[in-house]
């Protein structure tokens, strides 16, 4: 009975400790890393959010005249390591949590790249952003010319430019 | 969209199901299942269970056996070596039934959504069940690493139709500039 009045006294000092949570904004400190925003003007398509990510929640999808970078919620840990990556700052991390929702479909984010075709074998390789950008940033040079071919095919037509300037016999 | 209504199950039209589901509302027994998950939403979800957050005050309590629950607290990648098991506690829970699928690893396998040895999440589950013959009435998928305590009450009033979800998929078209 004594302990149980000293404990009516600690509580009557210390108030309630339960959160009210759903009436009140929740802990969310200012190192909190939430759901990330991905920015679709500032996004160039290169990829390099989809290298770094560990679980794989982002993902560069090829399809015939679009390249589209897809984002899962539902397997993001929340490493921030995208944010940290993007050469374009184009992903932000936000303080968002409450993605709870009955569909799978809700959790994913899309950002429609227009792409660009190798002008060799015709397969999408690239986004049209990307290339820009990049041109932009060499101001043009001597890679020019080979902007809009994929890796592959330009990596045979350098060989065989090098192949036939050794030689002097022309390759086709 | 009928998952998204006010009130109501996904596929309950007037019936007892229904019903049962109604007067859930006012209390949900939970059942904690750890899939094989790394204990980290294991512990927002006791965290969730203190007096600090204290799920009670809406009538959300703690039982120990799926027999007793109306939703499952699920967590984890579904492993193999637990899958039987997992399947054996979801068959024993009375209809209706309700899973909360809490973190990443439960919503879509998080890292380790491509490995031997886990079947990567719930969706994946929800297949296996399928087969096997045991239905379950709603899911709400709850993302976090790990789940926040706050995504959790959050998840289970959006189960029972308290709250709508906020997220929505989104598709954009990116500028070209």
């Amino acid at each position: 009975m004594v302990k149980f009045l000293r404990m009516l006294a600690i509580s009557a000092r210390e108030g309630t400790a339960t959160r009210k949570y759903p009436f009140e904004s929740s802990l969310v400190t200012p190192e909190f890393r939430g759901r990330v925003d991905i920015d679709p003007a500032k996004c160039v398509g290169c990829g390099a959010c989809v290298r770094i990510c560990p679980p794989s929640a982002l993902t560069l999808n090829y399809e015939s005249d679009e390249v589209v970078l897809k984002y899962f919620i539902g397997r993001c840990i929340f490493c921030g390591m995208c944010a940290y990556v993007c050469p374009q700052d184009a992903i932000t991390i936000t303080k968002e949590f409450e993605l709870a929702t009955p569909e799978l479909n809700d959790l994913y984010d899309e950002v429609v790249h227009t792409a660009v075709k190798c002008n060799v074998c015709g397969k999408p390789f690239t986004t049209v952003k990307l290339v820009k950008e990049v041109e932009k940033r060499i101001d043009g040079g001597d890679m020019s010319p080979l902007f809009n071919t994929c890796p592959e095919c330009r990596r045979k037509l350098t060989a065989r430019r090098v192949g036939s300037g050794v030689t002097g016999v022309s390759v086709e | 969209m009928s998952a998204l209504s006010s009130d109501g199950l996904d596929g309950l039209t007037n019936g007892p199901l229904e019903e049962a589901f109604k007067r859930l509302k006012r209390s949900v027994w939970v059942f904690h299942l750890n899939t094989g998950s790394c204990n980290g939403c294991d512990i927002e979800v006791l965290d969730v269970l203190t007096p600090y957050f204290d799920v009670e005050r809406f009538g959300i309590k703690l039982v120990g056996s799926p027999r007793h629950a109306d939703l499952i607290l699920l967590t984890g990648p579904v492993t193999i070596k637990t899958l039987s098991k997992v399947i054996k506690a979801i068959k024993a829970m009375p209809r209706p039934r309700l899973i909360l699928a809490l973190g990443s690893c439960a919503v879509g396998g998080g890292i380790w959504f491509n490995t031997y040895s886990t079947l990567g999440g719930y969706p994946k589950l929800e297949e296996v069940l399928k087969k096997v013959g045991v239905e379950v009435d709603k899911v709400v998928y709850v993302p976090g690493c790990p789940v926040r305590p706050e995504a959790i009450i959050y998840g289970a009033a959006v189960l029972l139709g308290l709250l709508q979800p906020k997220v929505t998929h989104r598709r954009m078209v990116a500028v070209e500039g």
